[in-house]
């Protein structure tokens, strides 16, 4: 299933939680780890000096530097090293989401895994869910399923039994339900098919009568029936639900309900029409949300 | 040790060269060995007698010490008007004592003027204009670097620059398989949210071929797959070449003018084979200077122009704007403070002042664009110009150069900078990052995008 | 004396000076190249022509430039030294007179007393210059002792001058002094920093043509001076 996995990280406390999840789904199911940093930010135009995303310091880096980095990794991970494991550690330089896109073209992994950040706000490398954030970049352009552990709670995990599917029917989603479907056989878990109906009236432009609502309901459902049921009946277990409400909202409550282990949605990289990314992307606000990883599924 | 193993008179020409140079950090054993370095006089007095012509020579003996250039100089006012940055104090007492000297000046001499060739000049040429006599110090610092580079008196980065140009054709190690490699992989990237974007290459006969700064393709390839929005909704016929695509040149920093020949060739061979209609180059200002305005000379072109129409980007893009092929939003508009950054090397250096306000009047909501003061061909440098920015030896008066920028940002109250240079643009962040003024900065292109009004037909299917 | 100054020397004076300024103006434009400098002059006449001009002429009209007009207090002492440098030495009724005696020809004649105030002008104009020389830390670091040099054998026929023409001391001294330093000044202009008296021309122009052909003017930016 995750033969090879890109592990992006920070090396410090901001992709602990990630790291937890990292680690345990390589040793898990024996994959092929490479563990990625990037070094920092090239200021300066050609000068070979860059600011250390770690230390906050300038640095001239060359081989030496490297190599450093390197062995620091090692160290900050030794718990996790000590057993078997098939890594590789890679450093590079540049702009964090270019050079792990860039990473993952070259490698190919089937699974991107990232972190967010644990609350550091100043951390400019490997922000939350502000625009033009690292998550928010790769999860948008990676060709490969990106799972993104952002909060603690979400890297306490003892295996999958339990997957969450969210759809809204586009194509994407049809693809993330591809992945979803394989991931639930290989690894024999139940799945849960989702929708949330949006009645924010921002959506809608007005508000919806209880009728109206019940009526979409039924309609969405319907929906959802007639295009994944015949394949969810491979599985041994499944279930669909639509709720209404606030979608990112409502997605997190029914994971919680599920006591989901992972949710797997798709990521739409058309920018929303407002052009205001901030209140946009669902699967944004869910990665943030979520007390479980997010897998975001782009093409 | 007169010729050191790192510091020493010959280019560098292969990449094993340049590796070297690099792991040695920060230049420390290439500085020390620059002390030992011996100063071929002969060769030096004989360089200046064979290319210090009519021009400079008149220029250095009529110069009537006036220092009405003083002001001119935004070293001098950011130093605390320290007399010894007037520029024509600064080229008297180095290119001006060497030919007084007839070349026969020592190992100190070469580094002190080392310093001042790189630390106290960014070539921005802003004292020509305020010269009586019509005297240009910014050229004869150029023409100064030239005789230190041949001596081997230069700037580590600036050699490993150079270098990079003469093995690579680009001022980074970016090679041409990794230049298409990359523009291909960005379009693909966005060829979702661009229905047919794609990017030909070397396609023969195109109305505009697109060349870049290599930087762009290593840490920046956002912004290739800008440049391929705007081209694709503007529905030009456009190409990047496969080689040749390179516009920059460190050389030109470096002063070294064989290295400079080398790279303009190669984009004046791409426009030879593929023979598009004109060539745009990227938002950057000294790449437009290296391979527009001076480079044909470099290449031996005796009308001074380029094989084919060559144009600045920000040309293209008033072009685009001002004939509709591109359409703006006018809700989108920027609607907050926001000042431009004139670039030395093509406003001062091409007068294309207007083009950057034509575009302004399409991007900015009206009221909100505010004019840095003083502006146009009289702007300031950023403070990072002519190989300053990169230049780790030169850090601090780097630093310092930048106050000139900082205040005059401040002034305006505009917390968005506009800066189509990639030098500017640097040196703009590098200043918010170290005075903390609390701006933003972008180019053009991202800008710009986010504003157009794309037609029914080029947006992707729902 | 007075016969000798305003015989043999006199006509040394004038023939080295003319002479000396043909030649080096003509080595100058000879001198210029294209490749070296970086300008295609004889591509674009035109172009270049207009910016040599443009160069030339916004120089000379007193706040004519961005440079001047930032720099007043140097404008005004500059044009008060160089307008009657120029004028004084052509135009003043006495020289006039001197002219049509030995080559037959004369100029259009200065008022006596505008001439007196003219000539008062360079004197104080050269005061303010030493000055700005000695005070202004950004002049006194280039300034060299030719600076003063150059300085004194341009102000000598002022001075001298002005001596004569109040008959302080003995007359015939002073005109001799006011003659013979004339002759020292024309002598010197070819082969001195005062060269600029025509380089000044030929530089300008060639940076004009900078602009007019290569740096914006065939763009149709017209450079702001």
């Amino acid at each position: 299933m995750f033969k090879k996995i890109l592990f992006a990280t920070s090396a410090t406390e901001a992709s602990d939680h990630a790291a937890r999840v990292a680690f345990n789904i390589a040793k898990t199911y024996q994959s092929n780890l490479n563990i990625f940093h990037v070094l920092g930010v090239p200021t300066r135009g050609y000068s070979q000096v860059v600011v250390d995303v770690k230390t906050k310091e300038r640095v001239d880096v060359d081989e030496d530097y490297t190599a450093w980095v390197t062995e620091e990794i090692k160290i900050y991970y030794e718990k996790y090293l000590d057993e078997p494991l098939d890594y590789t550690i890679d450093v590079a330089i540049g702009l964090p989401a270019r050079e792990i896109l860039r990473q993952a073209k070259t490698l190919q992994p089937d699974l991107i895994l990232i972190g967010g950040s644990t609350g550091d706000e100043d951390d400019i490398v490997y922000k939350k869910s502000s625009v033009g954030s690292t998550l928010q970049k790769v999860a948008k352009a990676a060709k490969c399923p990106v799972l993104i552990v952002n909060r603690p709670a979400a890297s306490f995990w003892g295996g999958l039994s339990n997957i969450v599917f969210g759809t809204d029917f586009s194509k994407t989603s049809d693809k993330a339900f591809d992945f979803a479907i394989k991931v639930a056989k290989a690894l024999d878990c139940e799945l849960s098919v989702f929708h949330a109906l949006d009645i924010t009236s921002l959506h809608t432009g007005k508000m919806l009568s209880q009728d109206e609502i019940e009526q979409q309901i039924r309609e969405c459902l319907r929906k959802i029936r007639s295009r994944y049921e015949s394949r969810l009946k491979e599985l041994k277990g499944y279930s669909m639900d639509v709720w209404e409400g606030i979608p990112f909202i409502e997605i997190v409550k029914y994971a919680r309900d599920k006591q989901a282990d992972l949710l797997i949605m798709a990521h739409h990289s058309r920018r929303a029409p407002s052009g205001d990314i901030k209140l946009g992307g669902n699967v944004e606000q869910v990665i943030v949300r979520a007390g479980c990883p997010v897998i975001s599924i782009n093409k | 040790m007169p010729e050191g193993t790192l510091c020493n008179k010959m280019p560098v020409d292969t990449a094993e060269g340049i590796t070297t140079l690099l792991s040695d950090t920060s230049g420390d054993t290439y500085y020390q060995e620059m002390k030992e370095l011996e100063v071929d006089s002969d060769l030096l007095w004989k360089t200046i007698q064979n290319t210090c012509k009519s021009r400079m020579k008149t220029w250095l003996e009529i110069c009537a010490h006036c220092g009405m250039c003083a002001e001119s100089c935004f070293l001098y006012l950011v130093n605390g008007r320290d007399p010894k940055q007037v520029p024509a104090y600064k080229i008297q007492s180095t290119l001006g004592e060497i030919i007084k000297r007839k070349g026969k000046v020592d190992n100190q001499f070469m580094r002190d003027t080392m310093e001042v060739a790189w630390a106290k000049c960014t070539c921005c040429n802003r004292c020509g204009m305020y010269c009586p006599h019509g005297i240009d110090t910014g050229i004869m610092f150029g023409y100064l670097r030239g005789l230190l580079y041949q001596q081997g008196f230069v700037p580590w980065e600036l050699k490993i620059g150079a270098g990079m140009h003469r093995v690579y054709r680009a001022q980074m190690d970016v090679t041409d398989a990794d230049f298409v490699d990359t523009f291909e992989w960005m379009v693909e990237e966005y060829e979702d949210d661009y229905p047919g974007l794609t990017v030909p290459v070397d396609k023969e006969g195109a109305g505009i071929m697109y060349t870049v700064n290599a930087r762009e393709v290593k840490h920046y390839p956002e912004d290739l797959a800008e440049a391929a929005i705007l081209f694709h909704i503007a529905g030009e016929n456009w190409t990047v070449p496969s080689k040749g695509w390179e516009e920059t040149s460190l050389a030109m920093f470096a002063g070294d003018w064989a290295a400079c020949k080398m790279q303009v060739e190669s984009v004046y061979d791409a426009m030879e084979r593929l023979k598009p209609k004109r060539m745009i180059g990227t938002e950057c200002g000294h790449a437009h200077r290296a391979t527009v305005i001076e480079g044909p000379y470099w290449a031996g072109r005796k009308n001074g122009q380029p094989p084919v129409e060559s144009i600045h980007y920000v040309e293209w893009l008033a072009e685009a704007l001002n004939t509709g092929k591109l359409k703006i939003d006018p809700s989108k508009r920027i609607k907050e403070p926001v000042t431009l950054q004139d670039s030395c090397n093509y406003i001062r250096n091409q007068g294309l002042k207007q083009a950057t306000r034509d575009i302004m009047k399409h991007i900015v909501a009206p009221g909100y664009f505010i004019e840095m003061s003083p502006n146009k061909e009289h702007n300031y440098c950023c403070g990072g110009g002519g190989g300053f920015n990169g230049i780790g030896k030169f850090r601090k008066q780097r630093n310092i150069a930048l106050i000139a920028k900082r205040d005059q940002i401040l002034a305006t109250g505009a917390k968005l900078v506009l800066a189509p240079c990639h030098n500017c643009w640097d040196a703009i962040r590098d200043l918010e990052e170290e005075y903390e003024i609390g701006i933003r900065w972008s180019f053009l292109k991202p800008i710009v995008i986010k504003m157009l009004d794309i037609p029914d037909h080029l947006r992707p299917e729902e | 004396m007075h016969d000798l100054l305003t015989g043999i020397f006199f006509w040394s004076a004038l023939g080295i000076c003319l002479m000396g300024m043909l030649v080096r103006f003509i080595m100058y434009f000879k001198g210029l190249s294209w490749r070296l400098d970086r300008v295609a002059y004889t591509s674009y006449p035109g172009a270049g022509f207009k910016g040599a001009v443009r160069s030339i002429y916004k120089w000379l009209i007193p706040f004519g430039t961005y440079g001047w007009r930032t720099q007043p207090f140097i404008a005004v002492v500059f044009f008060g030294f160089h307008i009657g440098a120029v004028l004084i030495p052509l135009f003043l009724l006495g020289h006039n007179l001197f002219l049509k005696e030995k080559l037959g020809i004369s100029f259009f004649t200065l008022n006596a007393a505008f001439a007196d105030i003219l000539t008062w002008t360079v004197v104080a104009s050269a005061f303010f210059l030493v000055l700005r020389r000695l005070v202004l830390p950004e002049v006194r670091i280039m300034t060299t002792l030719y600076d003063y040099f150059i300085l004194a054998i341009s102000i000598a026929p002022f001075v001298t001058g002005l001596f004569a023409r109040y008959q302080v001391g003995e007359y015939s001294f002073w005109l001799n002094m006011h003659i013979f330093c004339g002759e020292l000044l024309l002598i010197a202009i070819p082969f001195t920093k005062l060269s600029h008296v025509f380089l000044f021309f030929a530089s300008r122009a060639q940076l004009g043509m900078d602009f007019g052909i290569k740096r914006g003017g065939m763009k149709g930016t017209k450079m702001a001076w």
